[in-house]
């Protein structure tokens, strides 16, 4: 199934007599379910931090989390493990998985040392799955750390390049921040330039439940290296896109893998002049790979509306779905700017900020998510006060819900 | 499309005279694996791309050398080439597009596994091995810039200041930060075109 690609206006019209502001989603999805008769293989490799501050509960959690790996894989699959500390050793080099023991034995003997050499580990898980790349299977690298990078490559900027240079080369990478003392900003840019999961883990029970998820989502891949390239028409200004999406070319964007039945959206504003009937405004052009597909696939659609007097224009009913995600969107750019705010130790402005994001949501239909999304506001205005860091790290995992795919605990996907 | 060579053999030995455009279309997806929509065509023809039809009567009509286009087009098009970068390579003989798709048969788009395999340890290698731990990506807009990335992509364990930037598959830049670069203008414009006739004098060399 090929993913579907879809213009939703705010207002299904443009002006005949004067400009247009046109707000419209664009929402890529694939249908359907995965096909019962083919499973993609798996090649992983799960890149442990055994810093001193995962003594204890925490890497007795993610051993957990290896051991659930170890056991959903099969024998298709190839699992590889690494340990990192100040330097990174490969506990289990990549191999089948037919027998889950080797891999639990050598989570078992994992023990805490000093130094969180992260970008190392990273190279070390990364080199096992690239020395056993499966062109027909997905090639991830899954990093799980709980703290700042002490050794080797610390610079984030620099260590996403390296990653996105292996993701360009088909390897991603999932990035897995555990607890409260984990580098959001380094973790979140390694998920972006990996086309992997981001997840936020604050409570190390939930790491079992993230991997089942993870997994479940590699499986149920639809589709990855999903670009969209939006080409407005003569006259056509693009004013805006709510999405803080990596560019990846002359007004081309990178979107997060899809699976089966879930749904992207992004958030346009254009700017016409006075329209003609039957005149393309916009063309779009998709383009992803599916998974063991050896050459990108891509879809064109172009966008043509209706066109009609300003006035009458104005008087059309607005499409609700639009209006919500326009409305969830901009809240979720407007929390880059708290962050901002709070990294500059202002956090009166923070509060400020984060009322007026409610308030943008208060103007728009209170939907389910809407409202979902007003309580979390209402949380950040308590937890800016009770823990400023925890705070930090939940607006900079919702800032990304409309650029990444994002795990929430008992949410799955964002 | 892996290889050419039969696509090539096959174009050339259709009956593909007079073809109206849907079957011109229709003939190119079962090379290409693509539907190729009208609007697409037309806009290829309105673009230079691909000769006008001729007419029979008041019937557009297509031929062999259009279907030789076409494939041309749309295997670059694919490959990431801009329309105005394809436009010269199909206002050749039917000789010549002919020859160009045989050429592309030498560098498949679809990678072997081995290749994809190859790629990723040689990239992970050259981390490995570069001399500040930093390395730029295939060359897209998504890289930062030179003078950036001289301020943020540093290795903290570096202790020689030198940067490395890939320009394109196998050609790199490395840069000293101690490297003046005049500000943009026409300084840094004199500056560029030196470097480039400096360029140029090397590759005629060899």
């Amino acid at each position: 199934m090929k993913p579907q690609l879809l213009f939703r206006p705010l207002r299904p019209a443009v002006a005949a007599d004067g400009p247009t502001e046109l707000d419209l989603v664009l929402s890529v999805r694939v249908p359907g379910l995965p096909p019962a008769h083919h499973r993609t293989a798996l090649n992983l490799a799960l890149v442990i931090d055994c810093s001193a501050s995962m003594a204890g509960s925490k890497l007795s959690h993610a051993r957990k989390a290896a051991r659930f790996l170890a056991g959903a894989l099969s024998s298709r699959d190839r699992l590889a493990i690494v340990a990192f500390d100040q330097e990174a050793a490969v506990l289990v080099p990549s191999q089948h998985v037919r027998d889950p023991h080797p891999f639990i034995g050598a989570i078992n003997s994992l023990s805490p040392g000093s130094g969180t050499a992260i970008f190392d580990g990273w190279l070390a898980g990364a080199t096992e799955v690239a020395e056993h790349f499966d062109a027909q299977g997905l090639n991830r690298v899954l990093l799980l750390s709980d703290g700042q990078a002490t050794s080797g490559l610390q610079d984030a900027d620099a260590i996403a390049e390296v990653v996105t240079g292996l993701t360009q080369r088909g390897v991603g990478t999932t990035a897995i921040g555990l607890g409260a003392g984990f580098d959001e900003d380094l973790m979140a840019a390694v998920a972006a330039a990996g086309g992997g999961t981001l997840g936020f883990i604050e409570s190390q029970q939930h790491l079992v439940e993230f991997c089942t998820s993870e997994v479940t989502g590699l499986l149920q891949t639809a589709a990855h290296g999903l670009t969209f390239q939006l080409c407005p028409m003569d006259g056509v200004e693009l004013l805006e896109i709510l999405n803080d999406l990596p560019k990846c070319g002359e007004a081309e964007y990178q979107l997060p893998n899809l699976r089966y039945g879930q749904e992207f959206v992004v958030g346009l504003r254009l700017r016409l002049p006075a329209w003609s009937p039957n005149r393309d405004i916009a063309r779009v052009t998709l383009e992803w790979q599916t998974p063991g597909g050896q050459r990108a696939e891509r879809l064109t659609r172009e966008l043509t509306l209706p066109v009609k007097p300003q006035g009458e224009v104005q008087k059309l009913a607005a499409d609700e779905f639009v209006a919500e995600q326009m409305a969830l969107l901009a809240a979720n750019r407007e929390r880059r700017r708290a962050i901002e705010l709070h990294d500059i130790g202002d956090f009166t402005s923070v509060l400020r900020c984060l009322e007026s994001i409610d308030e943008l949501l208060a103007s728009a239909p209170q939907t389910e998510a809407v409202c979902r999304e007003r309580r979390l506001m209402e949380g950040h205005q308590k937890l800016i006060r009770a823990d400023r860091n925890l705070s930090r790290k939940r607006l900079r995992s919702e800032s990304l819900r409309s650029s990444l795919s994002i795990w929430e605990s008992g949410g799955g996907h964002g | 499309m892996d290889e050419f060579a039969p696509v090539v053999d096959a174009v050339n030995g259709l009956d593909a005279s007079a073809m109206r455009l849907e079957e011109l279309l229709h003939r190119a997806a079962a090379f290409l694996g693509e539907q190729v929509s009208t609007r697409t065509a037309r806009l290829y023809a309105t673009e230079g791309l691909m000769d006008r039809p001729a007419k029979e009567g008041r019937r557009a009509v297509y031929g062999q050398r259009h279907l030789l286009q076409l494939l041309l087009v749309r295997t670059l098009a694919r490959r990431g080439l801009s329309l105005s970068a394809i436009a010269p390579l199909v206002v050749g003989s039917d000789t010549e597009l002919t020859d160009q798709l045989r050429l592309l048969d030498d560098e498949p788009q679809s990678q072997s596994p081995n290749r994809q395999r190859d790629e990723a340890l040689a990239f992970l290698q050259s981390v490995r091995s570069s001399p500040v731990q930093f390395l730029g990506s295939p060359l897209s807009a998504r890289s930062p810039s030179l003078r950036s990335s001289r301020m943020s992509g540093r290795s903290a364990s570096a202790s020689s200041r030198w940067h490395r930037f890939s320009l394109a598959p196998g050609v790199e830049l490395h840069l000293s930060e101690s490297a003046s670069i005049p500000l943009p203008g026409e300084r840094r414009d004199a500056w560029l075109e030196r470097l480039f006739n400096r360029l140029r004098e090397q590759l005629d060399v060899e």
